[in-house]
């Protein structure tokens, strides 16, 4: 059918087209404790149509997703329907993709789902659980991806990859008072060895949870951060430098000029990768066919290169854009031990960390965290922690050392100056 | 007119009705969900403007849900062939043999559950709606998304974009077993208006207001005037200071109060966490959770707007279910499956994100009833507090009843008056008893929103809605 889909795109005369074919074959297992819950299958094929039409008063573009059991006048009285109503859209006209080669290998052999998922599964019977820490409940999935892009400017490029992802809700209890903790994790297949060591530090954490005191008011303070939720502060960095972000002016980002007024923190590089171990976003294209390469974006703090999908970067002048998928974060001048002296409240659980990607707002309320007022420490939870990544940024110093988060490689300890942590006394 | 119900899914009834008693003969339930939902967003703002096909909810697929011994099993496909029946009864047995082998080599164990009753039930709905995505006006459409874009822009020299994006769905399901006949068509609507400026210090703020309904496109009318209150938001948030964070006495708007009451007492009752022992509600049916004035509703029938339908994923009709009455906890809501496991009815609260995902128990329209206070005696018995206005975000924590609502900004209530100073943005976290605990105000209006969409945890991600009235409480803000 597909075939058909592209003559029939090719006889359209729409000006410009992209299809898009995303195969997946899951499998999922629900557990209770370690109880099967359900498990679930699925083969399923996603094909999308993009059509451009482009006339004096600009460029505009539809889409459509096209069933699969769609037959050929379907699929025509779709391709008619996507011609018309680009027409009703203008943009600043610009150029798709051409083809151009990318760094790597080739097609790879469709991972096999039964041996991964057998992974997963093997894994969490093997966890070091105790009679007070043990697992609640958790949910594996497992994929083989097959996708493929065909262009009207000559892409036709086919990537095929595995995705997964595991989500475990841990508990601890004393004297009849339980908790819990969430984690999830991303990855292309199961890393068995990294599973079980972050799932024993959650269980470490869990009894943490127990003992908290309420966070006290701590007006403005350090914030060390070493968990996951790091990735958002990182992922701010990778927005403000996103050609969508700069062409709309959301960012004042430029190239060859710092950051941040003035850094009394670290000045970070971060790099896109075209692959990182394990990572479910090992692919050599993007989404819109541009290759995906290894590419400094930012040095020392400085702005060098933009990312992002080609409408925006064209907008730009930037001809070698592509939409990155793993990044990596360096730069860090200081050692963990370094970065644990004085007085600093460590956060590892949110109820959930964001940063706000357009104002640079982060928020999160505490659910376990240790404040180390230079002589003690004591394990809290509750209140929140608060402030602006455009303060933040001066101010920021991070480990040398790294920790990989599927497909973000971050410094292994983040320290913010000056957050703003509302209390609970 | 009534919204039609889907011909793709009235031509392959049959044959999936012969999947159905096909696979019967080795599973001793067998149900089917069809999906065929088309949708339409149109998206415009200065550098991209768009047309799409594709909204949260649409989807064309079918899962099969199959129980033998203790155990339920399901299988997602969206290429099924109603001239080849017997090879996807075939395909389906052959997959799902292939995982049983895999999870038996591990010696798994099953969390051995009853078949669901098969009562028998047909029902065929076709909602009212003014106008289909599928055959609207689409030019007229974004002439006037357009239009109001362009108004937005030319109202205020900081202004950097003015987003407006309108989205409608066209949902038609249909359930079958051996003993069920259900088949549903109804179309929800929404659309938001996120006008963007920069302020002088470089900072980019954005406001936004949205309308949302049980209808057509015919709702997209209502956008334009919420253009100048989201443009008066955009404006406070560029002027606005930051918190002294601290405990203060609150009011909160509709919308913020509709934030409470999903994250409280919405996800905080989602008996599937019953199940697993991850949620605290389970314990305190039956007691005070909440102030005297607090009562909250919970189903698909209790408001109309962009989740309520005529029956869930599983093929249980949709319910009304007062949650909270005058403060205490009254039950939860449930998917058929953990019902079944709890011993309880199932409350029409079985949802998929889509065919290929699984049901989980999922709010629909979570509501606090109103009371008969009027807001401007509710910001007059105010010593120093908060109006809050405009949702961001929220994240349950149904374990330990703590809340996180990101709200976009708070006005400056003192002795009584509205200041005018506003503050932003601001993080509200506390203990769900205790800001429920001191309600002890609440307005006589109420409204309902249904923009965005809620996920459990951090996925599987449906769409709600949630509303009630100005609520005065008192509340820890950051």
């Amino acid at each position: 059918m597909l075939n058909k889909v592209i003559e029939l795109l090719r006889a359209s005369g729409v000006y410009a087209w992209e299809v898009t074919d995303v195969k997946t074959h899951g499998w999922e297992f629900y557990f209770i404790r370690h109880a099967l819950d359900q498990n679930r299958a699925k083969d399923v094929e996603h094909i999308t149509l993009k059509v451009y039409q482009k006339d004096d008063e600009g460029m505009g573009s539809a889409s459509a997703e096209l069933a699969p059991t769609a037959n050929e006048a379907e699929a025509k009285a779709l391709i008619e329907s996507l011609a018309y109503r680009a027409t009703l859209v203008h943009n600043k006209p610009y150029e798709l993709n051409p083809p151009r080669p990318a760094s790597g290998g080739g097609e790879t052999a469709a991972p096999d789902v039964a041996a991964i998922a057998k992974d997963f599964l093997t894994a969490m019977q093997s966890l070091p659980e105790t009679a007070t820490e043990d697992i609640n409940s958790y949910e594996i999935f497992v994929s083989a991806k097959t996708r493929r892009l065909i262009t009207s400017t000559g892409i036709d490029v086919t990537e095929t990859f595995p995705e997964s992802m595991i989500e475990v809700v841990v508990n601890a209890r004393r004297e009849g008072h339980e908790i819990e903790l969430y984690r999830s994790y991303d990855s292309g297949t199961c890393d068995a060895a990294g599973l079980a060591r972050d799932l024993a530090k959650t269980m470490q954490y869990g009894k943490d949870r127990l003992v908290t005191s309420p966070t006290p008011n701590l007006g403005k303070a350090d914030v060390l951060f070493s968990s996951a939720a790091a990735v958002e502060i990182y992922r701010w960095f990778a927005a403000k430098l996103d050609v969508r972000m700069v062409a709309r002016r959301m960012s004042d980002w430029e190239p060859g000029k710092p950051v941040a007024p003035e850094f009394r923190g670290d000045r970070l590089t971060l790099t896109a990768l075209r692959s990182l171990p394990n990572s479910s976003k090992n692919c050599r294209y993007d989404a819109e066919g541009a290759p995906i390469r290894d590419l400094v974006l930012l040095r020392d703090g400085v702005t060098e290169h933009y990312i992002g999908g080609r409408m925006f970067a064209s907008y730009l002048g930037l001809d070698d854009c592509f939409i990155p998928s793993n990044l990596a974060v360096s730069g860090g001048t200081r050692t963990e031990a370094e970065l644990r002296q004085g007085a600093y409240l460590e956060a590892v659980e949110f109820s959930d960390f964001q940063v706000d990607p357009m104002t640079g707002d982060i928020f999160g309320e505490i659910r376990l965290g240790y404040w180390h007022d230079g002589e003690n420490c004591t394990v809290v939870s509750g209140g929140s922690v608060s402030g602006s990544m455009r303060d933040f940024v001066q101010a920021l110093y991070a480990s040398e050392e790294t920790v990989l988060y599927n497909n973000w490689r971050i410094p292994a300890l983040t320290r913010l100056g000056g957050v703003t942590v509302t209390g609970v006394d | 007119m009534k919204a039609p119900f889907s011909p793709y899914l009235l031509r392959i009834k049959p044959s999936l009705q012969q999947l159905v008693a096909l696979l019967r003969r080795d599973y001793d339930y067998v149900s089917v969900l069809a999906t065929d939902s088309v949708g339409l967003t149109v998206s415009i703002s200065r550098r991209a403007r768009s047309v799409g096909s594709e909204t949260m909810t649409t989807e064309r697929g079918v899962v099969v849900r199959l129980y033998r011994a203790g155990q339920y099993r399901e299988y997602a496909l969206n290429e099924f062939d109603p001239d080849r029946v017997a090879e996807t009864a075939a395909r389906i047995e052959a997959e799902l043999a292939a995982q049983q082998a895999v999870l038996d080599g591990c010696n798994t164990k099953v969390y051995a559950t009853d078949a669901l009753s098969d009562e028998p039930l047909t029902l065929f709905v076709e909602r009212e709606t003014e106008q289909l995505p599928e055959t609207t006006d689409v030019k007229a459409l974004v002439d006037r998304l357009t239009a109001l874009s362009d108004r937005g822009m030319a109202m205020d020299e900081r202004m950097i974009d003015c987003m407006t994006n309108a989205q409608s769905t066209h949902v038609c399901k249909l359930f079958l077993t051996e003993h069920r006949d259900l088949s549903q068509s109804y179309v929800y609507s929404e659309g938001v208006v996120i006008p963007i400026m920069r302020g002088e210090d470089g900072s980019v703020q954005n406001g936004y207001e949205g309308v949302s309904g049980l209808c057509g496109p015919e709702l997209f009318e209502q956008l334009d005037a919420k253009l100048d209150s989201s443009m008066a938001m955009v404006r406070d948030l560029l002027r606005a200071g930051r918190i002294e964070p601290g405990e203060y006495e609150i009011i909160t708007s509709p919308e913020v109060s509709g934030l409470i009451a999903h994250e409280a007492f919405g996800h905080g009752v989602e008996m599937d966490m019953f199940v697993k022992n991850r949620a605290l509600g389970k314990d305190y049916v039956g007691k005070r959770v909440g102030s005297d004035l607090v009562t909250m509703h919970e189903g698909a029938l209790c408001a109309e707007n962009v989740t309520s339908f005529a029956f869930d994923d599983e093929g249980t009709a949709a319910g009304d279910v007062i949650e909270i009455d005058r403060g205490i906890l009254k039950t939860g809501i449930c998917d058929a499956l953990s019902a079944l496991r709890l011993g309880i009815a199932p409350t029409g609260n079985g949802k998929r994100q889509n065919f290929e995902h699984k049901v989980y128990t999922r709010m629909t329209n979570t509501i606090f009833d109103s009371g008969e206070d009027k807001l401007e005696d509710m910001i007059a018995s105010v010593k120093r507090g908060y109006l809050l206005e405009g949702m961001e975000s929220g994240m349950e924590d149904p374990k330990h009843w703590g809340i996180q609502c990101i709200i976009k900004l708070g006005r400056e209530i003192v002795d009584g008056k509205l200041t005018g100073k506003v503050v932003a943005p601001i993080i509200m976290t506390g203990y769900v008893p205790d800001l429920l605990g001191g309600i002890c105000m609440r307005s006589s209006d109420r409204e309902v929103f249904g923009n965005g969409g809620c996920g459990k945890g951090y996925k599987e991600w449906v769409k709600v809605s949630d509303g009630g009235p100005y609520l005065k409480t008192k509340a820890r803000l950051g």
